[in-house]
């Protein structure tokens, strides 16, 4: 188990909306969470084998953007 | 160098793109228009995209070979959504048929263009032998081109072993041809043997021409397409707002779900059929029943997709979506009614159909005859005169005889203010033996008016009391205020002035004036709720307005009655007598209406329909009705002025549509009454039998003129006078019977419908 952090443009409840499908059919993601009080939005995985790139690949087909938080 | 031959191949591309701008929905924030445009920029043949989140559009440049529905589905995928214009199928075949009136058009024009100097030498120059040769190449393209169509069909039908017009066509051109080619080139076959050779080329370029003109002047009669499919669904909105979770969201009208709460605003198409669940609104619902006043609908009360919200914001829940609103109904039922009508066979491919083996069988028994009785020259006589009864069987005519009286029927329509869109219409409206009217629009004028106004006996003062009656009325919102307030405008009465003013849900409403004093005008139950007095006289005179099927309005003050007013859609003027007139020849006259029986009722006594009517008859059942009377063998005709009315117009054998009425009824009908007034129908009716009485006449023109002049070319005068054919003869005898049938039709120009 690994923790991943992101900064994204995932904005607001309804942006949460569109990425939540995508997200939660992830192969190797034990779970996840956004906070959208934080101004970096960030998304919070917890990795169950997920890769950064796989997480970055998911978030650009549903349009949204992620930078690994180091 | 991968990357370097991607980007050529975009660029190259980017020059077929195209551009267009589509609503969306679903975005909620910035960062969602940044998704919709990543999303569309990554999919395949989208070149760019850019999103304006501040009016929900965005803008993208795609490959030509991209359909809007991949750009759709892309989107889908993530939670957005654009909103698509589907394309409809009507303007695709519209497009198609332009297309093919401006081919036969060219075709008839060209032919005409060579045909008249083959035409020229063939009746004054028959002696000069270059004259021949000139003919042969200038009739070659017109048969063989612009005539093309004729010796396909008649080969598919050969192949069938049928005939009709194209048959005849073929056949007589085509061996005019052929012989004229032949003698052309060897003159000496027919010299040697002491016989002059003919040649033919004007008879059968002349026969192409004048066909084609007739294919043109019916084409120009058939029916456009109608765009009233299109305009149906336009009635529905592309998005609605719902509520959800207490926030409005706007969405397309493709994701509203059953059980969704939509809010509808003063003015809106009511997007989907449901329930009102808050609020309440006069609703303009004449699509479905035909009537024109608004109808109030409160908590519990069924709203349709299409109608028309007036002044008043509600809520409502969702209960049929997509396919299933009675609008979607509508239109799939309208469609397969277009669709689903057998065409009618033209009487002239039926004539065709008998004429060509009777011409043939001539034709081979000529041969025999000859041969067995000529003598010398008898396999020359018998080729010759055989070759001469194919050739004059002329179907020139024929193929003008229903053309040239439809086109002068319609015409004659046209001056009685009846537009005649479709020929078929033109044939079939004098076998009309039902004919089913509307009501609403129809019959009568469609507006709600003031009829009668009933002071309280000995009331002093009524013109004050009218002052106050039209202050209320003008700032009513009820429908049926503006009746009265057209009614009292007339008397150049002065409002007076009001203080407050009150809306009673579902029974009137309720008034102060600058001293105090209150006054109501609304329904009878308002008056008892309120314990307003009555009097006696004035009751009875009520009863006896809504017998009538008049709406009755009270207006009193807190004590008693003042007046009652009664309002009604008066019946049209001519209305009753049209009905007569349709009764006398035999007609069965039908009133349809979605209103209520009791209004069916009276207005049916009034026009002298006395049991054939219905009321509260939903625009399915009005087309199931068409159905049930076409099932018994009549031919229906179908009358109507209103959206409600199209499925049960297009159903129709005929169907005539009111000139003040709905575009849709417009469309979707074949023939407009542009004054809307009945007395037209019969004159329809009567100028439909006229025309096909003209049709018959020309026909007996077209067979006199082969009635004689094939026996002539058979050679049956050879042995009285020594007389053969002659082609001058020939082509004069053709003019003849032509113009024959025109000049016929053109009489129809001074019938008196």
């Amino acid at each position: 188990m690994k923790t991943l952090k992101f900064k994204t443009n995932i904005n607001c409840g309804g942006c949460v909306s569109k990425v939540t499908p995508f997200l939660n059919k992830q192969e190797g993601v034990e779970s996840w969470e956004v906070d959208t009080a934080n101004p970096d939005k960030i998304l919070t995985i917890e990795s169950d084998g997920v890769t950064e790139e796989d997480v970055k690949a998911t978030l650009q087909k549903v349009g949204f953007k992620a930078e690994s938080v180091d | 160098m991968e990357t370097i031959n991607i980007f050529e191949t975009k660029k190259k591309n980017h020059k077929q793109g195209v551009k267009e701008s589509f609503p969306v929905t679903g975005m909620t924030c910035a960062s969602c228009a940044a998704s919709v445009e990543s999303v569309l920029k990554h999919t395949e043949g989208v070149f760019d995209a850019s999103v304006n989140f501040a009016n929900s559009s965005v803008l993208v440049e795609y490959d030509k070979e991209l359909s809007p529905n991949q750009l759709q589905n892309a989107l889908r995928e993530v939670g957005y959504d654009i909103i698509i214009d589907a394309e409809d199928p009507s303007e695709v075949q519209q497009e198609l048929q332009q297309k093919h009136y401006q081919d036969i058009k060219n075709r008839t024009i060209w032919s005409a263009i060579l045909t008249l100097p083959i035409f020229v030498l063939g009746m004054f120059y028959m002696q000069w032998e270059p004259g021949k040769w000139i003919s042969l190449v200038l009739a070659f393209p017109i048969l063989f081109w612009f005539g093309r169509s004729f010796f396909i069909n008649a080969f598919k039908q050969a192949k069938h072993g049928k005939a009709n017009m194209d048959t005849l066509v073929a056949l007589s051109t085509g061996i005019a041809f052929l012989f004229s080619v032949f003698n052309t080139f060897f003159p000496e076959f027919w010299l040697s043997r002491g016989i002059e050779p003919h040649v033919y080329y004007e008879a059968a370029t002349v026969i192409i021409t004048f066909i084609s003109l007739g294919k043109l002047l019916e084409e120009k009669a058939k029916s456009n397409t109608s765009s009233a499919i299109k305009k149906l669904m336009g009635l529905q909105p592309k998005t609605l707002k719902i509520i959800e979770n207490g926030e409005e969201k706007e969405i397309p009208i493709s994701s509203v779900q059953v059980g969704q709460t939509i809010l509808v605003r003063p003015g809106e198409k009511i997007p989907v059929d449901g329930e009102v669940s808050k609020g309440s609104s006069y609703v303009d619902e004449s699509m479905i029943t035909g009537e024109p006043v608004p109808v109030q609908k409160s908590q519990g009360e069924k709203v349709f997709a299409g109608t028309v919200n007036q002044k008043g914001s509600f809520q409502f829940t969702a209960e049929k979506v997509g396919g299933e609103t009675l609008l979607s109904q509508i239109i799939k039922m309208v469609q397969q009614a277009q669709g689903s009508k057998a065409p009618v066979q033209k009487l002239v491919d039926k004539i065709a159909g008998i004429f060509v083996p009777v011409v043939l069988g001539i034709s081979i028994v000529t041969f025999i005859v000859w041969m067995s009785l000529g003598g010398d020259n008898a396999f020359s006589q018998a080729l010759l005169t055989s070759v001469a009864v194919l050739v004059i069987a002329c179907p020139c005519a024929l193929g003008l005889a229903t053309p040239t009286a439809i086109m002068v029927g319609i015409g004659k329509g046209a001056e009685n203010n009846i537009l005649i869109k479709d020929a078929e219409s033109l044939e079939l409206g004098h076998k009309v033996n039902a004919v089913i009217l509307d009501k609403t629009g129809t019959i009568t004028e469609g507006k709600p008016l003031v009829t009668d106004i009933f002071w309280k006996d000995k009331l002093e003062d009524i013109n004050e009391y009218k002052k106050v009656l039209l202050a209320i009325e003008a700032q009513s919102e009820h429908p049926l205020a503006e009746a009265v307030v057209n009614h009292l405008k007339d008397e150049n009465i002065e409002k007076a002035e009001i203080a407050s003013f009150e809306s009673i849900t579902g029974k009137g409403v309720k008034a102060q004036t600058e001293n105090g004093s209150p006054y109501y005008v609304g329904n009878h139950k308002l008056m008892l709720e309120k314990n307003i007095q009555i009097d006696a006289s004035l009751m009875q005179t009520a009863e006896s307005l809504e017998e009538q099927a008049k709406t009755v309005i009270f207006f009193g003050n807190e004590k008693q009655v003042l007046a009652i007013l009664a309002i009604a859609d008066k019946i049209k003027e001519t209305s009753k007598m049209a009905i007569a007139t349709l009764q006398e020849r035999g007609i069965e006259v039908y009133m349809l209406t979605g209103d209520n029986n009791k209004t069916a009722s009276a207005v049916a006594k009034q026009v002298g329909i006395t049991t054939n009517y219905q009321g509260e008859v939903m625009p399915s059942d009005k087309a199931a009705f068409v159905e049930k009377l076409q099932a018994e063998g009549k031919i229906v005709a179908m009358v109507g002025d209103g959206i409600n009315d199209s499925h049960a117009l297009a159903q129709a054998n005929v169907s005539i549509a009111m000139g003040k009425g709905s575009d849709i009824a417009m469309d979707v009908a074949k023939m407009t009454l542009i004054t809307s007034d009945l007395q037209s129908i019969p004159k329809a009716l009567e100028l439909s039998k006229r025309t096909v009485l003209g049709i018959r006449q020309n026909l007996f023109w077209a067979f006199i003129y082969n009635l004689i002049g094939i026996p002539i070319a058979a050679g049956v005068l050879y042995p009285v006078n020594g007389f053969l054919l002659d082609p001058m003869i020939a082509g004069m005898a053709m003019a003849f019977s032509s113009v024959s049938v025109v000049l016929n039709s053109l009489r129809l120009k001074r019938v008196k419908l």
